[in-house]
């Protein structure tokens, strides 16, 4: 039996290369693109995390400030370092410094090497040296990546503090391409502070200590602006930072999956049609009814389980090419470029390729449910049979029914706030959306096709629009196909395009000035400062920007807080505002938040805040909300008279110039001069807006790619269905041939019926697509990146892609009936079969 | 006398910086001593420690222990404005005799602010939990010791039976044929041990007999020598005897000392002429293959004392900052007189560097 | 080898059964021509009693041991046809992506026997319906006789108890279809297996053993 199973899967796939093949590739590119992203994050995680042990140690808690500003005091260092169940106890001050007048940046770690030796081993220097007594006398150790790029002495500098420091020497542990300076914590506290306390303390608990019970017990104890971070929380934290970036390409993958599964059905589906008498004569000699289904699911599987393998080759391929192109980042911006070394895992390999063999089932399911309840001796004699087509007034009124079921449920499913920060809601009204479409395909057909044969039309045309409305079936699965690919390529190039045209107008309100120029996370020289505030300078306006940071959540990656010169009466005037702002009482501090940060924490207008701020809790009061889209994990933002007034230090990290009138050039000349000089970025505001649209532009690139793939598969499935249809019907056009009707006549007829079924499939992709893109855009975007964006659809080139549908629908027809009728009608009618 | 294991860190960590030599408070033999002041820390000398060592008859007879927490003026970062300079660096090791069994050992460092801490006014130290204080409560005046490590804990609280005894001349302790090399150093003999000891898990109730020893200097070992041994043992009939002797290369004599307080307090004083030392077993480290005199005859004045360690093996290995290896253990005195103690044989597995 | 006794049809919604009470049987070794005009249910008959539709009434046994195949569900029906019966069409019905030999093993396949173990035996059969040398080739190089021929050998490889025949000569042209008929009755008889034929054929039916004629009154 096995034998006979495989003589006929032999067959099937000679029989069908160039299908077969095809559906073989969808899979694979569904398998090959998810296993891919996945390999690439997975391998970026593990460096990110490993690069994080090389520096971090392996901690079981973190006990840091939740702000920038914020410090640990020495009096709480005393307090836990007497805890019998700290074994380590590791304080750390971590900062920022541009080295010497270079564009050099580096991070400065100030450590005890005391504790470090047990924590932190890879970030001593050599032992055998003379190395840890100068450590303690104030010798700066570079890492491998620093050390060929400074001398013996170099100037370490944060804002307007500096330390000529003396560089003892080359961490060899440290791992390569991290930028980092080690040296005694006691010798950064003195030239950066903080004051009276340490950046953070790293702890290592006793054996025995259980880590929840000794959480417990402290977590209360600690001042307001001080968190607690056990290790896993940090790792919730890396992942959380790429999560919803990488579920929405896994989206993408699963399209293409889909799209995959589709080929299949189709194929199996003409598979089962054109064999249907083969698979009736088994059964009349014998054939098992059960095995009749399984034939059809393990011909399925021939074509999953090929293509699964050749995907998860494919994937492992695109991983390493794409790390060796562009490192570890999936085009988020989120991890470092370093290449990551890409590791499979058997159980992950493993998932995918049952993923893929799933797609290739769930393809296969329906025609092998068809072969399996196919009538023997009718199918015998007369070939496929559809079942009887679905008429009736009461068939009707179940298909109106589960009609208004899916779009009730797709409509209550787009409301459902987003479930562990996925928009799993809008993901399955998506789903319910593109089944809906589905669904509406028969009443369509029904509706296009009844009106069409009504109408006065040629013979041979009304024959064939008949027919259609007779046995539908094929008709409908090509135009389901279309449904579906066409509907994807839409919502995508719908949510795109608008996500683009919002961005388009965000920039032209964030970016006011004419001239930029800004130090990543570390203050802007004083002297810099001083010399824009001469009365010869250029500029006849210097507007300043703090960015630095804090934590509300251990969990999730950290907000932004963006101190600026703001005018308390007109914010509107320097934010985007999304809505009403709202008055705030004079003794109160208003503080306007990210569209990110209001759906992340549910924060109102006019509701008050307790932030982390400079090492304690304030009250402010949210005065509005404002368009982000460049801070996905929200933004805060504080006026320096208030930061300033609460104790703060205003040391702009940003700044936005407009030059003198008629001073222009000289203006540009004297920011790049300035610039080179203090390693800072000066940049004009149409380069940032080009830059930030063709980032945005290579992200999506992979969006386009996928959209190019699925409407390419979709045309395929068109085609071979449509074929498919034709084939089956050469009998009928042999005796319409022999009747007196030309081949021309017939081939029109052909061509006709499948514009029709065209049209379908595109006026309904159209339709679920847009619908789609609307989830797309107000939904999906919203729950999974908190960006929100008015819905722009791009008609130009949707009508372009649905016309070239259309002739491509139309010419696979076209081919089909050229086929069906080039041999001589009565050889067709004699040989039957 | 017990610069110990401490002295023979490389010079490169704790001897000062070579160009910016700080100047180290002298050891004057003029200073008299002022309680509870000079049981605080003297953080302006370059050395200074605390050692508490004793056994126990509960849980288990002959359970030997030590705490010691030590100061190092480490001549760096001296001119450095900041709360966290290493200027200071505090080391504290403790230890448990298991005798017949093995020793257990620990050890922890820090810097005063980033997990350790002095007083200057009063004996209060620690180095991460462990500490050692002493307070005047309503039972009168105390020691508190605690440590734990994963192997081991203790809880104990030492109450004084005799005054604190002042060795050399009032504290002022020679330690080399020159008087430039001395020390400051008090003791503070038949210590009553009560409080827990932890071994396998649970802590059980513990008492026994303890000895404090706290001493502190600015000079450092004389040319030539490069190690010594050492006791202080608790006299079964309530007297007190301490003895050193310091080494050269060749296992000669450099300088040698003792002070024998008698069960009615009547102390005499021996100096380099009436001490003597001499090895009757000796014990090899399978570890380093250092020769360890185990068992020495030591003759103090008209005593002749013989030593018996309750274990062969109480080499400790210190690792931190740097390796060090020496020999530190309880012993039981016999001969003249009869008492059990410590005893320290320092510079047998390498010489020590000064 | 087959016995039908009480055999009933009726179609839903027809206004009378299309035969019933229907009772003939066919001996072992018996060739029985099945006659009628068209629509009188020949072929209903034939699929009746291969299981192929349900019957209302009555009792179909089939075989030495006489199991009814009226009582057995679809998956034992199409065992019992797999083991018991071999069929022979007017279509003739060779699978087209499968070669001579490996048609003509189907049966032994879906009797759960390795046919790789039988390459003589499928030999000697092909021998037998003069098609020697024929086991690698493909059916679309065979003519309408030789396909029938390839049929036969099929009908019969497996050894049946029944051989359900409908217009075996049907799509052959005279000459073909006399010694397409003659040979069928050959190894039908050579089998000792029983044979129902359902013909238009007067030729083929008077070569049989025996004639039923089936009219809407019943079987004569």
């Amino acid at each position: 039996m096995m034998r006979l199973g495989w003589w006929l899967i032999r067959a099937q796939l000679l029989a069908r290369r160039s299908a077969t093949a095809l559906s073989m590739l969808a899979i694979a590119l569904g398998v090959a693109l998810g296993y891919a992203i996945h390999l690439i994050n997975d391998a970026a995680l593990a460096d990110f995390s490993r690069a994080m042990k090389a520096v971090q140690g392996e901690p079981d808690v973190v006990i840091a400030p939740r702000d920038g500003a914020g410090h640990i005091p020495l009096a709480l260092v005393d307090q836990l370092s007497r805890d019998a169940a700290v074994a380590v106890l590791a304080p750390v001050i971590e900062t920022r410094v541009r080295i010497g007048d270079t564009p050099l940046l580096a991070r400065l770690i100030g450590l005890d090497p005391f504790s470090a030796a047990l924590l932190m081993p890879t970030l001593l220097p050599d032992q055998a040296a003379d190395a840890m007594g100068s450590l303690l006398d104030g010798a700066v150790f570079a890492s491998p990546a620093l050390a060929e790029k400074v001398g013996a002495d170099a100037t370490l500098m944060r804002g307007a503090a500096r330390w000529q420091a003396r560089i003892g020497g080359e961490l060899a542990a440290v791992p390569a391409g991290e930028k980092l300076l080690v040296a005694d914590i006691a010798w950064v506290q003195a030239h950066f502070g903080p004051r009276d306390g340490v950046g953070e303390i790293r702890i290592r608990l006793s054996p025995g200590m259980p880590l929840a019970a000794w959480r417990a017990a402290w977590a209360p104890r600690l001042p307001a602006g001080i968190e607690l971070r056990a290790a896993e929380d940090n790792q919730a934290r890396v992942s959380n930072i790429s999560r919803a970036y990488r579920v929405n390409l896994n989206v993408l993958a699963m399209v293409a999956l889909l799209t995959g599964a589709f080929l299949v059905f189709a194929t199996q589906l003409t598979a089962v049609a054109q064999r249907s008498t083969q698979f009736a004569l088994l059964g009349v000699l014998g054939l098992p009814p059960r095995l009749r289904l399984l034939q059809v699911l393990v011909e399925g599987l021939a074509i999953g389980v090929p293509g699964s393998l050749l995907g998860l080759l494919l994937g492992c391929g695109l991983a390493v090419g794409f790390t060796r192109v562009a490192g570890g980042d999936l085009g988020g911006g989120f991890f470092s470029p370093a290449t990551p070394v890409i590791v499979p895992q058997l159980l992950p390999t493993a998932g995918f390729f049952a993923l893929g063999c799933l797609a290739s089932l769930l393809g296969a399911l329906y025609p092998a449910w068809l072969n399996r309840i196919q009538p023997l001796a009718q199918a015998l004699k007369t070939g496929f049979a559809q079942g009887q087509a679905r008429g009736g007034g009461h068939a009707r009124g179940r298909d109106a029914l589960l009609i208004l079921a899916l779009a009730v449920g797709a409509l209550a499913l787009a409301r459902v706030p987003a479930i562990a920060d996925l928009p799993l809601g809008g993901y399955a009204a998506i789903a319910l959306l593109l089944m809906l479409g589905i669904v509406c395909a028969p009443l369509a057909t029904r509706a296009l096709f009844g009106a069409v044969a009504r109408a006065r039309l040629p013979a041979p045309l009304k024959i064939a629009v008949q027919n259609i409305l007779q046995a539908p079936l094929m008709a409908q699965v090509a135009a389901s196909g279309l449904i579906v690919s066409f509907a994807l390529t839409v919502s995508m190039v719908t949510m795109v395009a608008s996500f683009r045209t919002a961005l388009d107008q965000w920039l032209d309100a964030v970016l006011p000035a004419p001239l930029y120029m800004r130090s990543k996370a570390v203050p802007l020289p004083a002297e810099l400062l001083a010399d824009l505030a001469r009365a010869d300078s250029p500029f006849q306006r210097v507007e300043r920007m703090a960015a630095s940071s804090f934590s509300l959540d251990p969990q999730r990656p950290t907000v932004a807080l963006l101190v600026r010169e703001i005018d308390r009466r007109d914010p509107g005037a320097q934010l985007p505002f999304t809505g009403a702002v709202a008055d705030v009482a004079p003794g109160g501090i208003p503080v306007w938040i990210s569209e990110a940060m209001q759906q992340v924490h549910g924060i109102a207008v006019g509701q008050r805040l307790r932030l982390p701020l400079l090492g304690r809790e304030i009250e402010v009061t949210v005065s509005g909300v404002w368009r982000d889209y460049a801070r996905q994990f929200g933004a805060v933002v504080m006026t320096a008279d208030d930061y300033l007034a609460l104790g703060g230090r205003f040391e702009a990290t940003d700044l936005a110039l407009w030059p003198r009138p008629g001073q222009e050039a000289a203006a540009q000349t004297w920011l790049r001069g300035a610039a080179t000089r203090h390693g800072v970025e000066a940049t004009a505001s149409g380069e940032i807006r080009e830059l930030s649209l063709s980032i945005f532009d290579k992200s999506f690139a992979i969006t386009h790619a996928l959209e190019a793939a699925a409407m390419l598969i979709g045309l395929f499935g068109l085609a071979v269905t449509l074929a498919a249809s034709v084939g089956l019907r050469a009998r009928e056009l042999a005796m319409l041939a022999a009747l007196g009707f030309d081949r021309a006549m017939l081939g029109r007829a052909v061509v006709f019926e499948g514009a029709l079924v065209t049209c379908v499939g595109l006026a309904l992709g159209l339709a679920a697509g847009i619908a789609v893109g609307a989830i797309l855009t107000h939904v999906v975007n919203p729950q999974a990146f908190h960006w929100r964006m008015p819905l722009a659809v791009p008609w130009p080139p949707l009508l372009a892609v649905a016309a070239a549908t259309l002739a491509a629908g139309m010419l696979a027809s076209g081919i089909a009936a050229r086929r069906a009728t080039r041999l001589p009608a009565a050889q067709v009618l004699a040989s039957a079969q | 006398m017990r610069r110990r294991a401490f002295l023979a860190l490389p010079p490169a960590l704790l001897a000062g910086a070579v160009l910016a030599a700080p100047t180290f408070a002298p050891v004057r033999r003029d200073t008299r001593l002022a309680f509870p002041r000079d049981h605080g820390a003297h953080p302006g000398y370059r050395t200074e420690w605390w050692y508490v060592t004793g056994a126990l008859d509960a849980p288990r007879a002959n359970i030997g222990f030590q705490l010691t927490f030590f100061r190092s003026r480490s001549g760096r970062a001296e001119e450095l404005v900041s709360p966290l300079a290493a200027t200071q660096v505090m080391f504290a090791h403790a230890a448990l005799t298991l005798p017949g069994e093995r020793l257990l050992h620990a050890e922890r460092s820090a810097r005063p602010g980033l997990g350790a801490g002095y007083s200057v006014a009063d004996c209060g130290l620690h180095v991460g939990p462990w500490s050692m204080a002493r307070d005047d409560g309503a039972g009168g005046e105390r020691l508190r010791l605690a440590a734990a490590t994963p192997d081991f804990g203790f809880a104990f609280e030492l109450a004084p039976t005799q005054p604190l005894l002042l060795q050399g001349e009032h504290g002022w302790s020679q330690k080399g044929p020159r008087p430039e090399f001395a020390s400051h150093y008090l003791s503070w003999p038949q210590l009553e041990v009560s409080g827990s000891l932890r071994l396998d898990g649970s802590p059980r109730p513990a008492r026994g007999r303890a000895w404090f020893d706290h001493e502190w200097s600015s000079a450092v070992l004389a040319p030539g020598a490069v190690g010594w041994d050492w006791i202080g043992i608790n006299l079964d009939d309530g007297g007190a005897l301490m003895a050193f002797r310091i080494r050269d290369a060749g296992g000669g004599t450099v300088h040698a000392g003792a002070m024998l307080r008698d069960a009615t307090g009547r102390q005499t004083r021996f100096g380099p002429e009436a001490v003597s030392f001499r090895p009757l077993r000796r014990w090899r480290s399978p570890r380093n293959g250092a020769d360890y005199p185990v068992e020495e005859e030591i003759l103090v004045g008209p005593h002749r004392l013989r030593t018996r360690p309750v274990l062969d093996d109480q080499e400790i290995g210190a690792h931190r900052p740097l390796p060090v290896a020496y020999w530190e253990g309880l012993v039981t005195l016999e001969g003249g007189l009869r008492g059990r103690g410590y005893q320290e044989l320092a510079g047998y597995a390498a010489p020590l560097r000064v | 080898m087959l016995s039908v006794a009480g055999l009933g049809k009726r179609y839903p919604g027809a206004a009378r059964p299309l035969f019933s009470e229907l009772r003939f049987t066919v001996g072992a070794g018996e060739i029985v021509a099945l006659v009628g005009e068209s629509g009188v249910g020949k072929s209903t008959l034939l699929n009746c009693v291969a299981g192929l539709e349900p019957a209302d009434a009555g009792t179909i046994l089939i075989g030495p041991d006489a199991v009814d195949m009226a009582r057995l569900d679809e998956a034992a029906a199409a065992a019992l046809r797999a083991s018991r019966i071999g069929f022979v069409f007017q279509a003739f019905h060779v699978l087209p992506t499968l070669d001579v030999a490996q048609n003509i093993a189907v049966p032994l396949l879906l009797n759960g026997i390795d046919a790789a173990e039988h390459p003589r035996h499928i030999e000697e059969l092909l021998a037998r319906v003069g098609l020697a040398g024929f086991g690698p080739r493909w059916p679309a190089s065979l003519s309408g006789g030789e396909l029938q021929r390839v049929a036969i050998a099929r009908a019969l490889v497996h050894r049946p108890s029944l051989i359900l025949a409908d217009e075996p000569t049907g799509n052959l042209d005279p000459r073909t279809a006399d010694e397409v008929l003659s040979l069928l009755l050959e190894r039908v008889r050579a089998c000792h297996a029983g044979a129902l034929i359902v013909t238009h054929s007067r030729h083929v039916a008077q070569a049989c053993d025996r004639i039923l004629a089936l009219d809407p009154e019943g079987l004569r």
